[in-house]
């Protein structure tokens, strides 16, 4: 007879290798299906299906680079900023709340922030615009880039610091210049995680910019102005039409999935490159 | 990094104030969040009181919005079960790939098993949920909620035959599937936090890998509670993807395979119908209150817990 003591092992052993592999097993067949309908669809109805606002998902694919690039022009900079604050300040009260409160802002459920921008932007605005849209996507990705920021900004080796310190730098050059500088890196990985957030996130979206996917959003003479009127994003077409019952409405919503993860898989690998070169 | 105590500079005095007003605004949205969130819910709360969640009814009166009936009930069952049902799934899970990651896979293998891992976190999470619609529900509804009910159907959780995949079982599995690499997360750093003094010591008194597991997840077991919480947190948020497979059916039933609703999809679903009804808006904030209080509340345990464990560990 075997001793009791090794079975047990064995027996927990390949228990938690096949729980491992059924943990990890459903992204390869959300990416696989997402691969396939996503190419069936493009090939079924041809490149239109992109390029077109009529039976395509050009609005969308528009709406959704407006919103990631606007979402990250208002929320980055501020990101970095409170980061770079509660990282250099950190034994100060108001660095403390903020830290706690950036930390609170990543269990917010997304579709808060949505309901918020709505009171706040939508409803004194008087419409739907991609403007209320990326505000919201900013508050989402906003914790993610803080957290970023302030353990990049937190792990530079002190001596550094006091190198600049003692060659007579104020404490703002030794921060910007010293700090953020050998924290680059870190903080280019935090920007890439909020963008990856803002592109994917649909839940903030569905009562702020309004799923006008007919038209683009260009009919003011100023691009900028563009942003105030109602527009579409990927995420959200993908949840509208995934509930209606035309086939045709299916196919946009997975050929939208195909360019969505094609996009985050790109961003993931920019991340990866950027983390590793660090390690070296 | 100021030493306590200290005055600072007058030219740090400018960095300090220079910075001081983009924390402001962070604090300050977040303030925002829970006066808006309030201001609105305040009428439903004061009119229906208690009621909003004693009862399941939903039914706006367009002729006498006075007699709209408004009941959270159904939604918040649903949001605790399907969040339940996902924490309970994905927590067995959670332990066997930190243990893999952290002990038993070869070097090459854990990396690759982190990258899987994190791509699954950063996965947008419509993509979970078209996939959820399209190929999850049916496959669960044909291979395994029929012979579960079949086999089973005398134990009342599966009791009711599973006329589509749309419904609270397949919501919890597709929760846990997009919690899971949270969870990890949080647990791992837990794991890690284990003086290696801890590790010799169990291995030099001989233990099998098992028992050696057993010691280790021991004393990593305030993290992975609080991995538990913040999954929980996490689940009871999530809005799209549920709300593409739980069925939108206000429903109470202690059977799994019943359509269900929770209170982030019944946001999502309602919502646009809202301003036409005095009331609803209202009460649809009062449901993002009862989300935003699980969410701090599952927060402020785990932030507690893994400080606990910290100060346990040295």
């Amino acid at each position: 007879m075997a001793d009791p003591r090794i079975i047990k092992e064995k027996v927990f052993l390949v228990t938690i290798f096949v729980l491992t592999a059924v943990g990890v097993l459903p992204v390869f067949h959300v990416l696989a299906e997402v691969l396939v309908k996503g190419s069936e669809a493009i090939a079924r109805h041809g490149i239109g299906i992109l390029t077109s606002t009529s039976n395509g998902i050009l609005a969308s694919l528009v709406g959704s680079a407006i919103l990631s690039i606007l979402a990250s022009l208002l929320g980055i900079p501020l990101a970095i900023l409170a980061g770079l604050f509660v990282a250099e300040f950190s034994d100060t009260k108001i660095a403390k709340i903020t830290r706690v409160v950036s930390q609170s802002l990543l269990e917010v459920p997304t579709v808060l922030l949505g309901m918020l921008v709505y009171i706040i932007m939508v409803v004194p605005m008087g419409g739907f615009s991609l403007l209320a849209g990326a505000v919201a996507l900013a508050l989402v990705m906003l914790p993610y880039v803080m957290v970023h920021v302030e353990q990049a900004i937190e792990s530079v080796p002190p001596m550094y610091r006091e190198a600049g310190y003692s060659i007579g730098m104020t404490r703002a050059e030794v921060l910007i210049g010293v700090a953020a500088g050998i924290a680059r890196r870190g903080i280019a990985t935090g920007v890439l995680m909020g963008f990856a957030k803002a592109m994917g996130e649909t839940a903030p979206l569905l009562f702020t910019i309004g799923a006008a996917r007919t038209t683009l959003p260009c009919s003011r003479p100023l691009p900028l102005a563009n942003v105030l009127d109602p527009g579409d994003a990927v995420p959200l077409m993908i949840f509208q039409y995934a509930q209606m019952p035309q086939r045709l409405y299916h196919d946009m919503a997975w050929a939208g999935s195909l360019v969505l993860v094609l996009a985050f898989l790109i961003v993931f690998i920019a991340i990866r490159l950027l983390v590793k070169e660090v390690k070296m | 990094m100021s030493t306590p105590g200290k005055p600072l500079y007058r030219s740090d005095k400018l960095l300090y104030y220079a910075l001081l007003p983009f924390a402001a605004v962070v604090i300050a949205a977040f303030i925002l969040l829970f006066a808006v969130l309030g201001y609105v819910s305040a009428p439903a709360i004061k009119k229906y009181g208690v009621r909003l969640l004693t009862t399941s009814q939903w039914a706006p009166n367009e002729a006498n919005p006075a007699r709209s009936v408004y009941g959270l009930l159904a939604p918040l069952f649903g949001t605790l079960v399907s969040s339940t049902i996902a924490v309970l799934l994905a927590l067995p899970v959670t332990i066997s790939v930190v243990l893999v990651i952290e002990e038993y896979a070869p070097e090459r293998w854990r990396e690759i098993i982190g990258s899987i891992i994190e791509v699954m976190a950063g996965l947008p999470t419509i993509v979970y949920g078209l996939w959820g619609l399209e190929v999850l529900a049916p496959l669960l509804q044909k291979h395994i909620y029929s012979p579960l009910h079949q086999l089973l159907g005398f134990i009342p959780l599966f009791s009711c035959r599973p006329v589509t995949g749309f419904n609270l079982a397949t919501a919890g599995v597709l929760l846990a599937i997009m919690i899971l690499p949270y969870m990890v997360a949080v647990a791992r750093d837990a794991y890690r936090a284990i003086p290696f003094t801890y590790k010799e010591a169990a291995l030099a008194i001989g233990a099998t890998r098992y028992e050696y597991a057993k010691i280790m997840l021991g004393l990593a077991k305030p993290g992975i509670v609080a991995a538990a919480l913040l999954g929980f947190g996490r689940a009871a948020g999530e809005t799209v993807a549920v709300a593409l497979v739980v069925g939108n059916v206000p429903l109470v039933s202690g059977c799994l395979f019943k359509p269900a609703y929770t209170i982030s999809s019944l946001i999502a679903n309602q919502f646009s119908m809202a301003p036409l009804y005095p009331y609803m808006m209202s009460v649809l904030f009062t449901g993002g209150l009862i989300l935003l209080a699980i969410g701090m509340a599952a927060n402020t345990v785990a932030v507690i817990m893994i400080a606990r464990a910290r100060k346990r560990l040295g």
